[in-house]
């Protein structure tokens, strides 16, 4: 598995991480955000439920961010 | 699988299928919805490379509901739908082949993509396309998955 970025990000003074990439598609960015509150701030399932979910699912996929 | 094809008039094809997952959280679907659509509209990347991409991904998982929707605007022959069937992806041209290959890796080889299968894909269609082309296939393998587990018969 790569390291390093493997793309430049869309602005030279960005640093190039995941963060930045999403600059690229700021339109579904802000959708996929929009989103991604929604889930977070509401429903019938507990916060503590969703994070102990969304970290063993970071651990099997062996996503560090 | 299943090849006999449906057509789906929405702005993505696949909002059909996955409304009904949503219905306790209609709150949540509109917000996917807008979300799922940016992918096919924002225009980083052509229509055409999306489909292959997003069929390619239902052949992998055997996932027979999304393998039947067509995107309407998008053609594709007999012969490249087999090729997105099978996995021979020589009916396709070099940055598709690219594309695809990316495709293949994402759903249980993630970490085995290299960095110049990604360069592939940029220099083919440019950084945002590149984005844009995996955000959509990291979606397009959710939208297999949550199809497979919540409606076991989603599965061939």
């Amino acid at each position: 598995m790569s390291t390093t970025p493997r793309l430049k990000p869309p602005t030279p003074t960005s640093t190039p991480d995941f963060g930045s990439f999403l600059g690229y598609i700021g339109q579904t960015t802000a959708a996929f955000f929009d989103l991604y509150a929604e889930y977070w701030q509401r429903g019938v399932l507990p916060p503590d439920l969703k994070e102990t979910t969304r970290l063993r699912n970071a651990r099997i996929t062996d996503c560090g961010y | 699988m299943n090849n006999r094809a449906a057509t789906v008039s929405e702005t993505s094809p696949q909002t059909a299928l996955l409304e009904p997952l949503f219905a306790a959280r209609p709150e949540l679907w509109t917000r996917f919805q807008t979300f799922y659509d940016s992918l096919w509209t924002a225009g980083q990347i052509s229509r055409r490379v999306l489909e292959i991409c997003r069929l390619r991904m239902a052949a992998i998982h055997g996932c027979d509901p999304e393998w039947r929707l067509r995107t309407p605007d998008v053609f594709l022959t007999d012969a490249e739908v087999g090729a997105l069937r099978t996995g021979n992806f020589a009916e396709f041209d070099h940055y598709e082949r690219a594309a695809l290959e990316l495709t293949e890796k994402f759903p249980f080889q993630h970490h085995a993509i290299t960095d110049a299968e990604v360069k592939a894909v940029e220099d083919g269609y440019g950084s945002a396309a590149a984005v844009a082309l995996l955000t959509a296939v990291a979606f397009f393998d959710v939208s297999c998955r949550w199809q497979q587990v919540l409606t076991p018969s989603a599965s061939t």
